[in-house]
């Protein structure tokens, strides 16, 4: 049984105009299990999207190997969902074409809407999505607005509906909650959380705060560099063990302190400047 | 008052002031042409009322030529008479060239679209259309007339070299201007290439296509234009050209105004269309 993903030895390099190419990541391993949920953290520009962008098939590495349950897929497709920080949602489409946007596409492509069945299909497909909305805790009169009409938190609730409603077998979020206002954050995450749980789904989730990798993740990466000149590595690779978490979903105080403190070190020593302010919980 | 930024003035002044060019344009006319008129009663350079309205007579009501009136014209109803009128034939042929321009915008805006989904395609025509663009398009009016002849190909090629490449590379840019995240969004919902192409960034792109294509018109009508002056039977720009050969200024004049009206009309037309067709756009 292959892993779900691995990345062998990964390196990235990137060529600027003008400028000499520089070495992003470097002899990057990392081995994911189905039903993880990975939260990566580092400092800004180390390499994190990057990271995700090489799961998702959004690019290929300049060196190693990628593999997803044991074979490179170098395009991204509907097993890995995606949810961004920003342009998640279509903004030509209402939520609700949003949301079924995916399933439409796959049984029926770009000419097949004109099939005879598609119309009693698109109304299953919508009361599916309407059940994807309220799981999301989004209102019925949500369904025909546009995204530029939702609230932030909204887009992020909606974004996540339309890729599970394609139920990948591995979800990658990128900073998808670091422009929400604490409150809405932490209802946000709590979602995440249960989502998680109840669809066995295998996450990977990049955030720049510790006390949001902590209360998710069940295993925490933070990526980073030796010294200011190498290129990122895994600097630290942690379960967290759910034994630990206190009914809130927290680990509790002595696991709490111990991991921040893990990922301080290795902040100090790799120069990380993790916010830990923003956090609303 | 005058140089206020917070300047708020009332609704009479706002519609005074944006009326007053308007009215002293036309006063500064009337009064110009009477004065012209006490001097040579004859004068046709700045025709006055009556003159004026005869040209506006023949122009709107009068076919072309005396052949080409059918039977019992004179007795005929208005609109009818319009429908037969110098005027409605030239807009007709003119129109029909516009049309013709218009459609061939449709693969500029699928070229554009294409070039900037698929690297390989844009590799293959970007330079060659950067190149295309520099080409101011009436210096290769008299190539166009030596390959195409003096019909309709050759003037619907001046509007295609002279428009079709601003279309293309707009549609070009946009389209790189949609974010990354969306396309591969749109993998990830199991879209393939065509799909993401076509039902997410041509969608989501196609408002401000047509835009660009809106602030575009003036240059197909210039090129229009200036292919139906130089060579053509008909249309409106030719019939401004020969009028000008026999000084008819109180037709001129009135055909002027009606090209205004048609341009401000068409563009009215796919302001609303482009509002009502993709309801979630804002304009930035
Ligand atoms: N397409 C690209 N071309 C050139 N350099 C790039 C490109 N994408 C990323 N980089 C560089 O690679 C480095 C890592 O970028 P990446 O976006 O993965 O960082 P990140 O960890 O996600 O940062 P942030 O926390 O700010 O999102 C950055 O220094 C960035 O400048
Ligand atoms: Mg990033």
């Amino acid at each position: 049984m292959p892993e779900l993903i691995q990345l062998e030895n990964v390196g990235v390099i990137y060529n600027v105009h003008g400028h000499a190419p520089k070495q992003v990541l470097q002899g990057l391993n990392l081995t994911i299990q189905p039903g993880e949920f990975v939260a990566v953290c580092g400092q800004t520009g180390c390499g994190k999207s990057t990271m995700l962008r090489l799961i998702l098939g959004a690019e290929r590495p300049s060196s190693g190997r990628v593999l997803i349950e044991g074979c490179e897929r170098p395009r991204p497709d509907r097993h890995r969902g995606y949810v961004p920080q920003k342009y998640s949602l279509f903004p030509d489409k209402t939520v609700l074409d949003n949301i079924t946007f995916g399933p439409e596409t796959e049984e029926f492509g770009l000419i097949g809407r004109l099939r005879p069945g598609f119309r009693r299909r698109r109304e299953e497909l919508r009361e599916k999505a309407f059940g994807y909305l309220r799981q999301m805790g989004l209102q019925q009169s949500d369904a025909h607005k546009y995204p530029d009409q939702l609230s932030g938190g909204m887009q992020q609730r909606v974004a996540i509906a339309q890729a599970l409603i394609m139920r990948p077998a591995i979800l990658l979020m990128d900073e998808a909650f670091s422009a929400l206002d604490p409150g809405t954050r932490a209802d946000m995450q709590r979602l995440v959380r249960t989502l998680w749980q109840e669809t066995g789904t295998t996450f990977l989730f990049v955030t720049h705060n510790i006390p949001e990798a902590v209360y998710l993740g069940s295993r925490i990466v933070v990526l980073g560099k030796d010294s200011p000149e190498s290129s990122s590595r895994v600097l630290v690779d942690m379960e967290v063990p759910e034994s630990a978490r206190t009914a809130s979903g927290y680990p509790n105080r002595e696991e709490l302190e111990r991991l921040t403190r893990v990922i301080e070190d290795a902040a100090l020593g790799g120069r990380l400047e993790l916010e830990m302010a923003e956090f609303g919980g | 008052m005058l140089f206020r930024i917070d300047a708020k003035p009332n609704r009479l002044t706002a519609w005074t002031l944006s009326w007053f060019l308007f009215a002293s344009g036309i006063a500064l006319y009337f009064y110009t042409s009477n004065k012209r008129h006490i001097e040579n009663p004859e004068d046709k350079v700045i025709p006055n009322l009556t003159q004026l309205s005869q040209g506006v007579t023949d122009a709107f009501l009068k076919p072309d030529t005396e052949e080409a009136a059918p039977e019992g014209l004179e007795n005929a109803s208005l609109p009818k008479k319009f429908l037969t009128s110098m005027l409605w034939t030239d807009t007709v042929a003119s129109a029909k060239r516009f049309a013709w321009s218009m459609l061939l915008l449709i693969p500029a805006v699928v070229l554009g679209l294409h070039m900037g989904m698929f690297p390989v395609f844009g590799q293959f025509f970007l330079r060659f259309i950067l190149f295309f663009d520099k080409i101011i398009a009436l210096s290769v009016l008299p190539i166009l007339f030596i390959a195409f002849g003096i019909d309709e190909l050759a003037k619907i090629m001046l509007i295609v070299i002279g428009v079709t490449p601003t279309i293309i590379l707009d549609t070009f840019n946009l389209t790189k201007s949609v974010p990354s995240e969306q396309v591969v969004k749109g993998f990830t919902l199991g879209a393939q290439d065509f799909g993401v192409a076509y039902s997410i960034v041509l969608k989501q792109i196609l408002p401000r296509v047509l835009n660009s294509i809106r602030l575009n018109l003036k240059s197909i009508m210039l090129f229009l234009f200036a292919g139906e002056m130089i060579a053509s039977q008909d249309g409106l720009a030719f019939r401004i050209a020969l009028l000008r050969r026999h000084m008819g200024m109180n037709v001129i004049i009135p055909y002027v105004l009606w090209v205004a009206l048609l341009l401000f009309l068409v563009d009215l037309t796919m302001r609303v269309t482009n509002r009502k067709l993709h309801p979630w756009f804002r304009e930035a």
